[in-house]
């Protein structure tokens, strides 16, 4: 069994001026590889929780912090952002407040740029970059001009660039039609599983989180409530409820139908198995 | 979400000899023309260099935008040369040029009027050319080769992207107010504007430091940059010979006691008088034009 790459001992965390912690005695490990996605109303604590991962918390957004967080081996509270920029990369949830650069390429190369690559380096990495992102031909645009989708690539982008072993896209989404969401997951399960990079997402997509996932940690006013398999979790509907919690359409019908008497077998939380079970169920009564 | 910079004075994309110069080469040209233009009182010298500049324009194809960028040259045109005929800027005595009743006009300050006009001109029209054939970060990246420190460059370039983004926040915000039934147009709409507009930019500056610090901003190391900027021998070339006429020319003027050849010539008092009112009737007609605008909505 490898190190967890990320490890939190019973952190907990207020923000300077205020009295309520965000994060309340959070311990935590997550292995190298692993794609986890974090659930929670707003104000539980996801982005905070993210925050700590790449050390904006506790050395760029002042506060009081108990325990502590390392990210392979290091403790963050020792380092600056930017060094810990090597480790993690992180999206945020508005992308046009991260553009800085004049075009889409530059965007990219900041970061790389920041660390000292060489320019034959980046002369690959860059278009490579662009390509994953499915933004090519979009290299000399200015990163202000493009849609919503575009530009929360380009922020996908530009952290990818550096090649970080941690991906953390807080709400990476919010600005994305349907489209654009499915292929922001689709290449962040992509990079899970063919670059074993370790996927951090906040996200309120449950249908997402239950397609991608192998672990979802719920989150509820700044304390880890639920974790495990999305199986586990979203097979808790009436427990997710109380916290102002969905769980996807799919295990919602299983849990409906299985408090009738009508339903057996293990909760799927994915549409396929749904019709899977729901086909076989018709045929039976029909047969 | 599509928006276009809507910078009075910005790049014009094109494949010309002038976009093509390397940024370092126009630096040199630019800064040498200032250094002369006020190293001299030369105004034949002044004049050559303003048209000089100016034909730089049609061969680079910016002559509009051009153009454009020079109407700022109008209020301060007129009215430098209308005040200087009233005061100028020498010693006493002055030589009167038309008299009415106790308003004297006088024709010494025209000669130091053009002279500063001259200077304005020939910096603004070559600084001009600069920008609009430059791409800003072509621009940056030859800066932070002259040791420009890296932080002030990117706040430069910065302040360039910030500058449309926040027009665009101001149009939205008055909008939203409009449509809550506040003055949606004129100076008295805009000044509500202003706390939403800097209160949404201390919020979107704070989010941009944590983004470009996760990218590795503000680390010690060795930085490179994917813009390669090339230096032809062309552009050594061009920028030698720049260096050399115009810090040659500013030499030669400082020695010659900047070469002041005021003495040569003589303006008739008529034409000072009618300059003089011509100046004045473009300068105060260009401040009702301004008032007009600014009560009109």
């Amino acid at each position: 069994m490898p190190d967890p790459i990320i490890r939190f001992e019973n952190v907990t965390f207020s923000y300077a001026g205020t009295d309520e912690p965000a994060l309340h005695d959070i311990s935590l490990e997550i292995m190298p590889g692993e794609y986890v996605a974090i659930l929670g109303l707003n104000g539980a604590g996801k982005t905070t929780l993210g925050l700590c991962v790449n050390g904006v918390v506790p050395t760029m957004l002042a506060g009081d912090l108990e325990g502590s967080v390392t990210v392979g081996g290091l403790d963050v509270a020792d380092y600056p952002v930017r060094e810990m920029a090597k480790l993690v990369g992180m999206v945020f949830d508005n992308p046009e407040f991260q553009m800085s650069q004049m075009s889409a390429e530059e965007e990219v190369a900041l970061g790389l740029e920041n660390a000292g690559t060489p320019y034959e380096d980046m002369k690959r990495i860059i278009p490579e970059t662009l390509k994953l992102v499915g933004l090519e031909g979009f290299e000399s645009r200015s990163p202000l001009g493009l849609s919503g989708g575009q530009q929360q690539r380009l922020a996908i982008a530009a952290v990818l660039a550096m090649h970080p072993k941690v991906l953390i896209m807080d709400e990476p989404t919010s600005n994305l039609d349907p489209i654009g969401k499915q292929e922001v997951f689709d290449m962040a399960a992509k990079l899970n599983r063919e670059n074993g990079m370790t996927v951090i997402v906040i996200e309120h997509e449950v249908e997402v989180m239950a397609r991608y996932a192998d672990r979802v940690i719920v989150l509820d006013h700044g304390r880890i409530i639920m974790n495990g398999t999305p199986q586990e979790i979203f097979g808790r509907a009436e427990e997710l409820a109380t916290l102002g919690l969905r769980v996807p359409e799919a295990a919602a019908i299983a849990a409906i139908l299985s408090a009738r008497g009508l339903w057996k077998g293990p909760v799927p939380i994915t549409t396929e198995p749904a019709v899977e079970a729901i086909t076989e169920l018709l045929g039976a009564k029909n047969g | 979400m599509s928006m276009q910079a809507a910078l009075p004075v910005a790049l014009i994309p094109g494949n010309s000899i002038i976009h093509r110069i390397n940024p370092i080469t126009k630096i040199v040209w630019v800064v040498g023309y200032i250094v002369l233009a006020f190293a001299t009182q030369n105004i034949i010298i002044l004049g050559v260099m303003a048209v000089f500049a100016f034909m730089l324009a049609p061969i680079a194809g910016i002559t509009r935008p051009l153009l454009k960028g020079m109407l700022i040259l109008v209020p301060i045109g007129s009215s430098l040369i209308a005040l200087q005929i009233i005061a100028p800027a020498v010693e006493k005595p002055w030589t009167p040029a038309w008299e009415l009743g106790g308003f004297v006009i006088y024709t010494d300050g025209l000669y130091y009027g053009l002279v500063l006009l001259g200077r304005i001109v020939a910096s603004l029209i070559i600084a001009l050319v600069m920008v609009m054939t430059t791409h800003p970060s072509d621009l940056f990246t030859s800066l932070a080769k002259l040791k420009m420190p890296y932080i002030l460059n990117f706040m430069s370039s910065m302040t360039l992207q910030l500058i449309p983004v926040f027009q665009r926040e101001f149009g939205i915000i008055m909008s939203a107010q409009k449509s809550r039934g506040m003055k949606g147009s004129g100076f008295a709409a805009v000044l509500p504007s202003f706390v939403p507009v800097f209160v949404g930019a201390i919020e979107r500056v704070q989010q941009l430091a944590i983004s470009l610090e996760s990218r590795g901003f503000g680390s010690d190391g060795h930085k490179t940059s994917y813009r390669q900027v090339r230096a032809r021998p062309l552009d050594w070339i061009i920028g030698v010979l720049g260096f050399v006429v115009l810090i040659g020319l500013s030499v030669i003027s400082i020695l010659k006691g900047l070469w002041n050849i005021s003495a040569l010539i003589t303006f008739p008092g008529p034409f000072v008088a009618g300059l003089f009112f011509v100046c004045a009737a473009v300068f105060v007609g260009f401040l009702v034009l301004i008032a007009v605008f600014s009560f009109k909505k």
